[in-house]
């Protein structure tokens, strides 16, 4: 490993496998991961039950906790915890992935009608079969994305289909889709609507231990997708027809890309709802702290994307206590104003450039 | 890490230890719960909680509390049903975000949810022994819910003091009633934005078809008949409503407002047909009960009996 300069003069990291990371890159995500552990931190202090990281840390070198601080550190928040950063990152490298094959910053499984397609056929699901158990759920979840994704695939054609295509098209099936949504929740039953709203807003509650035996595979093969696929997103970034003149095999790896992009926005629409935004805003605000491509861009916006998801749910949890936030609310309130901050300051530094 | 001390704790955490007896809820699951639950939390106050308040339970905690004592609904059933002065259940977290920490802070031996909370079992099960009860249309029926969960909590002879008292005063106003030996018919209609036929669990329902009057088939009107698991409203157009002919037709306003007493109940099914008054067989023909939604729309005997009252204030007019 050296150190050196790249083209546009940034220091860069070289190994001698051939592989490039630029030193910016590396602090923002070293500087994530911090703000990651520390808001863990804080989250693990955060509830009714008076117990928190020392606590924690107590118990793990074998000194006896209280019944109720064991609950609220092992059942209840560090499950949330893990649970919540998984999803977040999840359904923000989907949105990360999906940008770069539709070039467009908007692109996000909600944009395009994944989510949709996977709550679609939950909310079938749970009105013809209130009790369906999870894994049915998550099958009908998976379905849905993937019936919407194959569909998208085949409307916009073969592999000189421009990435506005998609996205347009997706627009389209995310409106048709949105609409059986409102119909359902109109037509269903009150006590079913009032579920399926419920559901609908997002909730870490489902959080426990063994749904999180059934996320981490997943999680640990999003970081193989991402080391995988990442570098075919910079050549995507660049267009189609320059991924192409680059080597990239579009017919193959975009209906690959879209696929996964797919099976993590349903696994984690399935595990904590839909978490609306979060494939775009994740991406943005990782883009603003430190400009990356390929692999390095994946990773520190998923890194993001389960930052705002943990702290959504610790707010929730922590200050607004008698008042109703759901997962997706948190992440606006969040979320939001760090977007606006960060394009305030992005637009600020091009007038200053010219 | 101290495995032994951790799996300890852990399992000290969960109070679902305590069970006496194993029982097979409404969704067919098997639940170990205590001969007689001490500390009962309810996951839908109006449908579960009261019924158990009435047969002496402590519900401790109710899903729809805040942490100040105060329902989400503007109405207190707990007053309008029972009366004031009651002690009231405490919160378990905000609608849609149930806290964990705050329900098992209360010390519940079981939760009682209804059949729509299977998804929440997991979670809840670390708490406390959970229950489900069936309250759906067709499923229950007038006060069955209270029965039902009077055999499950151990309170078999409360239900039945209560039952036999109610039976006396049904007795009395049954007595009241003309009687022309014809067979009667009734239809309950709850109005929210929208005209809605009461369900069939409801303590009003009880009361009347005790009273002998039998429901109204809405079949010939192409009317839903609560499909899909609805649990006290099936919605009722406005037409169909204007060629109906109950002997009695029953007519309760939302409880998510004040205006609950006769007056307000015409103001509000005014809004919704015009010149109802001048047109509806039993409006012209003085066959309309108005009863407050608030007191009677529960699946108590305490319900019933505020129908019984306001059946017999009619008959006594």
């Amino acid at each position: 490993m050296r150190s050196a300069r790249a083209i546009d003069g940034r220091r860069v990291l070289r190994f001698s496998c051939g592989l490039e990371i630029r030193v910016g890159n590396l602090a923002a995500a070293a500087a994530l991961l911090t703000g990651a552990i520390l808001l863990a931190l804080v989250s693990l202090g955060s509830g009714i039950t008076e117990t928190g990281f020392r606590e924690f840390l107590r118990f793990l070198a074998g000194e006896p906790a209280s019944a109720d601080q064991a609950y609220a550190l092992w059942t209840v928040r560090l499950p949330r915890i893990v649970m919540g950063f998984m999803a977040g990152w999840a359904v923000a490298l989907a949105g990360a992935m999906l940008q770069s094959i539709t070039r467009n910053p908007l692109a996000d499984p909600g944009l395009l009608g994944l989510s949709q397609g996977s709550m679609t056929t939950i909310m079938l699901l749970l009105v013809f079969v209130p009790a369906a158990p999870k894994v049915a759920v998550a099958l009908a979840a998976l379905a849905g994305g993937l019936a919407v994704a194959l569909l998208l695939l085949w409307l916009v054609g073969g592999e000189r289909a421009s990435g506005l295509a998609i996205l347009l098209m997706g627009i389209a099936v995310e409106t048709v889709l949105s609409s059986v949504g409102s119909l359902l929740l109109l037509y269903t039953p009150p006590e079913t609507s009032l579920a399926l709203a419920d559901w609908m807003a997002g909730s870490l509650f489902q959080a426990n231990w063994n749904a999180i035996a059934t996320f981490a595979p997943l999680f640990c093969a999003s970081l193989l997708g991402l080391f995988l696929l990442g570098r075919a997103t910079s050549a995507y970034d660049l267009g189609n027809e320059f991924a192409m003149a680059l080597g990239e095999p579009v017919r193959r790896s975009r209906p690959l890309l879209l696929i996964f992009a797919v099976l993590l926005s349903a696994s984690a629409v399935t595990a904590v709802g839909p978490l609306t935004f979060l494939g775009v805003l994740a991406p943005q605000l990782a883009g603003f702290l430190s400009p990356a491509t390929g692999r390095a861009r994946l990773f520190l916006a998923a890194l993001t994307g389960g930052i705002l998801v943990v702290a959504a749910d610790t707010l929730a949890r922590s200050v607004v206590r008698d008042l109703p936030l759901p997962i997706g609310l948190g992440l606006t309130l969040i979320g939001v104003p760090l977007f606006f901050f960060a394009l305030r300051l992005q637009a600020l530094r091009r007038l200053q450039l010219h | 890490m101290r495995f032994p001390t951790l799996l300890a704790a852990i399992l000290a955490a969960s109070s679902a230890l305590a069970a006496d007896r194993t029982v097979t809820d409404d969704t067919g699951r098997s639940v170990a719960i205590p001969e007689q639950p001490a500390r009962v939390v309810v996951m839908h106050e109006p449908l579960l909680g009261l019924p158990l308040m009435e047969l002496g339970v402590d519900v401790v905690g109710s899903y729809g509390r805040k942490d100040d004592g105060s329902f989400i609904t503007p109405v207190d059933f707990v007053d309008t049903v029972f009366g004031p002065g009651r002690v009231k259940p405490r919160g378990i977290g905000p609608v849609g975000q149930i806290d964990l920490e705050k329900l098992r802070a209360l010390a519940p031996d079981l939760i009682v949810g209804m059949e729509l909370d299977v998804e929440k079992v997991e979670q809840l099960s670390t708490v406390a022994p959970v229950y489900l009860q069936n309250v759906s249309t067709g499923k229950a029926h007038g006060f069955s819910v209270e029965e039902e969960l009077a055999n499950v909590v151990g309170r078999k002879e409360a239900f039945a003091a209560r039952r036999s008292a109610y039976a006396a005063r049904l007795a009395a106003v049954r007595k009241a009633l003309p009687d022309d030996g014809k067979k009667k018919t009734y239809l309950a209609v709850f109005l929210t934005d929208q005209l809605n036929a009461l369900g069939d669990m409801s303590g009003a329902v009880q009361a009347l078809e005790d009273l002998g009057y039998t429901r109204l088939s809405l079949a010939a009107e192409n009317a839903p008949a609560g499909q899909g698991g609805s649990m006290l409203l099936v919605p009722l157009g406005a037409e169909a409503f204007g060629r109906l002919n109950p002997d009695l037709l029953v007519l309760m306003n939302t409880y998510m407002g004040d205006a609950r007493d006769a007056q307000g109940t015409k103001a509000a099914l005014e809004r919704i047909v015009p010149g109802w008054e001048r047109f509806l067989a039993p409006a012209k023909e003085g066959r309309v009960l108005y009863l407050d939604s608030a007191k009677v729309a529960m699946p108590t005997i305490a319900s019933a009996e505020h129908t019984l009252d306001a059946v017999e204030a009619w008959i006594k007019r």
